[in-house]
């Protein structure tokens, strides 16, 4: 029977940024880890850009930005529009292929 | 050895880049180059420590886009590049990790600079595998290149007074020279309308016209041989001659047999065999090919460019180049098909029946890289095995008359048929060719870069102007060529015997198999000496001038 005493001076509490590093990774970063560890994650993005440039979405995205036109616009301002409007047109065939390789590779290094 | 783009102009740098070159003028860049790793397929991004993920130093996030100080190295994400510049005065400029492309925090935006792009190019040079690495280091094709100019500009000075001369006094002088209607000697359309187009080819029409050819004193004809030069210098001259009258070229008809004696019969034709065949033969009539190198018949010089074709290993990024010279390019139609057979072949377009094919499309399709198939695997010197590879075709030089060929009949050897393709095609009446030149080309393979490190071909322009359409219609056993010409601002159509002058709109709706474009500078001084009176307001612009006085 060894219940924790509450101490009476209680240790400050931990500040909230500078402890970020210390908490648990959660699941995606450990999994981020892996695969840039592995390298998995060089060889994914090369097949998804492989992919987006075979189905169109690329050059779709370039037209979408040259209509901004050329002049007055920054990176900053075409990322900014052109992120939800690609993210909403991947290929559903392009998002499973990358999924099912993400599985794989999970199958392969689980422990 | 590597030279500077002339046809870009770099944009000025902003005041903060400008600043920060002022204060730390290539330290940054020098310390960052170390970092710099390629892929073969030519991303350059900047990786410090392998294994650890690059993250925001304010918020720890690392999926967005992020930014590496060039003078202390933090690195921050798009949504706080702003803080750290505020935090630290004069920390304005940062490297996308990704890219390795410049970024002005302040700004806001990408900037340039080919000091920096220089750096990177050359990191990736000294990482590439020794023996060729798909970067052109010769000097020597200088003294190549103002010999082809010089060429032109004989082909094309020598002086318009002969061609005036030669105007006959029963032209009709509300046309220009040189439009004259060719009877149909049986099925022989295939040949009048490349012969339509040659005939206002300037360069070419010009060695004809002004006598380079030496029709007096040519070996061949003085004992009863039969040249096709000659026949083609005697053609020039019946065109020219300003005689209206339909002209039956059945000499040349009889001495390109010769030389092409397999196609040698009543049957139709395919124009585009007509046009390498001809050109075949006035080079082989012609002056004796020197060992060294280039030709220098009329044909070479009005219509052969250089191809250049990049072949990429995939594993490593060796690239192996090889340069073929060309006289004319084939073409295959865009489709805009997604060629991917794996997936399901979903088109982002809702309905694949509206896309529209331009000449444009084709020629993306052209220089676009190419995955070669398993069973094509490129061997690769660095590698010393089979790999999967990419391919890339580019310009490497252009032509003075560009021919274009549009790949119309389709052959299937399998199945023992062929069949044509009858699908519409878009074409400019003004063509840059810059895109799809191998500087611009190899320039994009490595990013946003200001910085080429190709030779210079670009002294020679890339603005072509359209002058002949060659046009096809019905089907492969049975269709009939028209060809129509861009003569001093005007249309004409030539059917054969028949020629009228027509409107633009006609044209561009017509369905195209060759289009030949001159350059721009060669195509308007030609257009100068096609001397002829306005034609007069109430003139019918459809009077046919084939037959009538």
């Amino acid at each position: 029977m060894s219940a924790k005493r509450s101490s009476i001076n209680r240790p400050p509490t931990p500040d909230v940024d500078r402890d970020r590093e210390n908490q648990e990774p959660t699941l995606q970063e450990i999994i981020n880890i892996k695969m840039i560890e592995s390298g998995e994650k060089e060889r994914l993005k090369e097949l998804l850009r492989e992919r987006l440039i075979e189905c169109g979405w690329r050059d779709e995205m370039k037209s979408l930005c040259r209509k901004k036109g050329r002049n007055n616009v920054t990176v900053d301002d075409l990322v900014h529009v052109i992120t939800p409007k690609g993210r909403a047109s991947v290929p559903d065939p392009v998002k499973a292929e990358l999924l099912q390789r993400i599985r794989s590779f999970l199958a392969s290094t689980a422990t | 050895m590597m030279s500077r783009n002339s046809m870009y102009t770099n944009p000025k740098p902003c005041k903060h880049l400008a600043d920060y070159k002022l204060r730390h003028g290539l330290s940054g860049y020098n310390l960052l180059q170390e970092q710099i790793r390629t892929t073969p397929s030519g991303k350059s991004s900047v990786k410090n420590h392998q294994t650890e993920i690059p993250r925001c130093c304010f918020c720890n996030g690392y999926q967005k886009r992020l930014y590496l100080c060039l003078i202390c190295s933090s690195i921050s994400c798009s949504s706080h590049t702003l803080l750290h510049s505020q935090c630290e005065n004069g920390h304005d400029i940062a490297v996308d990790i990704e890219r390795s492309e410049l970024y002005c925090v302040l700004c806001c935006d990408q900037v340039y600079d080919p000091d920096f792009d220089k750096i990177v190019m050359l990191k990736h040079l000294m990482d590439l595998p020794r023996s060729g690495n798909g970067v052109d280091v010769s000097a020597g094709r200088r003294s190549s290149k103002r010999r082809r100019l010089c060429s032109a500009l004989e082909l094309d000075l020598k002086k318009t007074k002969q061609l005036v001369s030669m105007r006959d006094l029963r032209a009709k002088s509300c046309y220009p020279l040189g439009l004259r209607g060719l009877n149909n000697l049986g099925s022989t359309c295939f040949m009048n309308s490349v012969l339509q187009a040659l005939l206002h080819a300037p360069p070419f029409r010009n060695y004809f016209l002004t006598g380079q050819r030496n029709h007096e004193v040519c070996r061949k004809r003085s004992s009863d041989r039969l040249c096709l030069l000659c026949d083609i210098y005697v053609f020039f001259s019946a065109v020219f001659s300003g005689d209206r009258t339909p002209y039956s070229p059945a000499q040349l008809l009889y001495s390109w047999w010769q030389h092409s004696a397999n196609l040698a019969s009543y049957e139709q034709q395919d124009a585009h065999e007509f046009f390498i065949s001809v050109l075949d033969g006035i080079h082989e009539n012609g002056v004796k090919a020197r060992n060294t190198g280039e030709c220098h018949c009329v044909a070479h010089r009005v219509f052969s460019g250089q191809l250049r074709s990049d072949v990429t290993c995939m594993s490593c990024g060796y690239t192996s180049t090889t340069y073929d010279p060309f006289m004319d390019i084939s073409l295959n139609l865009d489709t805009g098909n997604c060629p991917s057979t794996d997936l399901a072949n979903k088109s982002l377009k809702p309905s694949d029946n509206t896309y529209v094919s331009t000449l444009l499309g084709c020629l993306d399709l052209f220089t676009k890289p190419e995955k070669l198939g398993s069973d094509q695997k490129f061997f690769c010197e660095n590698c010393q095995e089979r790999q999967d590879s990419v391919k890339q075709m580019s310009i490497k030089r252009l032509p003075l008359v560009l021919c274009l060929h549009i790949k119309r009949f389709e052959h299937f050897p399998v199945r023992r048929m062929s069949r044509k393709i009858d699908r519409y095609m878009q074409f400019p009446f003004c063509l840059d060719m810059n895109p799809y030149l191998s500087s611009s080309v190899v320039r994009n393979r490595f990013g946003n870069r200001m910085f080429a490190f190709e030779g210079d071909e670009l002294d020679t322009s890339t603005e072509f102007e359209i002058f002949a359409v060659v046009t096809h219609s019905g089907t492969l056993d049975s269709g009939h060529y028209v060809t129509y010409l861009h003569l001093k601002d005007q249309w004409y159509k030539c059917d054969d015997a028949w020629i009228t002058a027509v409107e633009e709109e006609v044209v561009r709706a017509s369905q195209c198999y060759m289009l030949f474009y001159a350059q721009k500078m060669l195509y308007y001084k030609a257009n100068e000496d096609l001397v002829c009176q306005p034609v007069s307001p109430r003139a019918d612009p459809f009077l046919p001038i084939a037959g009538c006085c």
